[in-house]
């Protein structure tokens, strides 16, 4: 069943309208991160619905919360310093903890934002030299991904990549969860050809051939088991969409066109 | 509240790291802010929380903000409301239980304004919504202001979770038309 309505405009909608669960805002913020076209539509719904806010009630807040605020201002140290030189700010800090952690977003900042193009051209390549062409009878021609790969601050160990080829390509919502070696794929904006179904697999340098994770639902969740592997294989894999004969791949290895791989690549949640 | 256009001039010295500027634009929006996530959280804890984050945030970001995408409020709205709505969804177990205690006074109707007061996108937002079906219109102003999953929606509207995302998604898709931007 298609539904019109399961659109990324329509998740970018209720990502800014609120009802989005824990799992599919996560995902929604690791697109707003790594891809413009979707954060165009969520920056469109958020001029459209912000207004209401004026609606609203104010409370004033409890007359301790501005030195709060200050305080943590004054921990996280001055914002040139720690843009120009990170490693600083993890200087002698009663919370030293939380300033480390706020020196390594910075620094991981600083990356998506001077480095963010290269470094997916970067992750493609050695996602794609990762493969092993012999074990890929189908493979023609894998295309330059961006894949991106977000640890969710919603539950340590679970990454969440975007596949897409570019901002106008279809893309794939990867989430995989290390820990419990489960994987998730969803489509947000491809297509599916009539007679096609889309499937996951897992590349490994400890396999000798690519091995099916099932396939890809319509707008559902696939929910294909990782039980059987272990997490550093699971953290360090490949994974790939291909494009198969409906009902998936007939002889157990991919058979279709490669349309993305990608790795799970440490990374930090974008800024709302 | 200052004008927006007060509120940018402030931004822009908040992105320069003007301290004063920034206790002044905290003075002239916490009450907007802070309203706005306690609907959300219903706790003043996890709304002191969010208020410290968001300012943190807005602190750090202000260079980003562009006047030409959004007002100020607006963004450093977004901002306490994506703040919140993401602490909520991780404590819902606690937020759908303690729906109804200590800030009833907060009514479901939202806050009246003359309409002199309104901007005029917001009057066009409100014309649309108008539109829609009784209903709809009150689901997705539910969904807003307390910052309500479609589970939570579900559970409000005694309807089925699938019926909700169907609705919230025409709606919505009815609003963008309406607006034709």
């Amino acid at each position: 069943m298609t539904d019109e309505t399961e659109t990324p405009d329509g998740l970018a909608a209720e990502y800014v309208l609120g009802t989005l669960g824990a799992d599919e805002r996560a995902q929604a913020e690791a697109l707003i991160g790594n891809d413009p076209a979707f954060a165009r539509l969520v920056r469109r719904w958020e001029r459209r619905l912000g207004e209401l806010h004026a609606m609203m009630h104010s409370v004033e807040p409890p007359p301790d919360t501005w030195a709060r605020i200050q305080a943590r201002i004054d921990g996280a140290a001055p914002r040139a310093a720690t843009l120009v030189q990170p490693d600083q700010a993890v200087v002698a800090a009663p919370e030293s903890n939380v300033v480390a952690l706020s020196a390594r977003l910075q620094r991981w900042r600083q990356v998506a934002a001077g480095l963010g193009a290269l470094a997916a051209v970067l992750v493609a390549l050695v996602a794609i030299q990762a493969l092993n062409p012999a074990a890929l009878p189908g493979l023609l021609r894998p295309k330059p991904i961006e894949i991106v790969k977000t640890e969710t601050p919603v539950n340590p160990g679970r990454f969440v990549a975007v596949l897409q080829q570019n901002a106008a390509a279809p893309a794939f919502i990867l989430t995989v969860d290390v820990a419990t070696r489960t994987a998730s794929v969803r489509r947000v904006s491809a297509e599916q050809p009539a007679g096609k179904s889309y499937e996951l697999w897992l590349v490994s340098d400890r396999f000798p051939a690519p091995r099916s994770l099932g396939l890809v639902g319509a707008s559902e969740f696939a929910r294909p088991a990782l039980a059987s592997y272990d997490p550093a294989t699971v953290s360090s894999a490949t994974y790939a969409v291909s494009l198969e004969p409906e009902g998936g791949s007939p002889t157990g290895a991919p058979t279709g066109p490669i349309l993305f791989t990608g790795k799970l690549v440490e990374s930090v949640p974008p800024s709302p | 509240m200052l004008s927006a256009q007060e509120l940018v001039w402030l931004m822009a010295a908040v992105a320069k790291g003007d301290r004063a500027a920034f206790e002044r634009l905290y003075a002239a929006t916490r009450a907007k802010l802070y309203g706005v996530v306690l609907r959300i959280l219903r706790r003043q804890d996890l709304a002191d929380e969010v208020m410290q984050e968001t300012y943190l945030k807005i602190w750090n970001s202000a260079g980003q903000f562009d006047p030409a995408l959004a007002s100020p409020i607006t963004w450093m709205v977004a901002i306490a409301r994506n703040r919140a709505i993401d602490l909520v969804r991780k404590k819902t177990e606690v937020s759908i239980e303690e729906e109804s205690d200590v800030f009833d006074f907060a009514a479901d109707t939202p806050d009246p304004l003359a309409k002199r007061e309104m901007t005029e996108e917001l009057q066009r937002l409100l014309a649309c919504m108008a539109r829609l079906d009784e209903e709809r219109r009150r689901l997705v102003l539910f969904a807003y202001y307390h910052g309500w999953s479609r589970e939570q929606l579900a559970a409000k509207f005694e309807t089925p979770v699938n019926t909700i995302k169907t609705w919230l998604r025409r709606a919505l898709l009815d609003i963008r038309e309406c607006l034709g931007a």
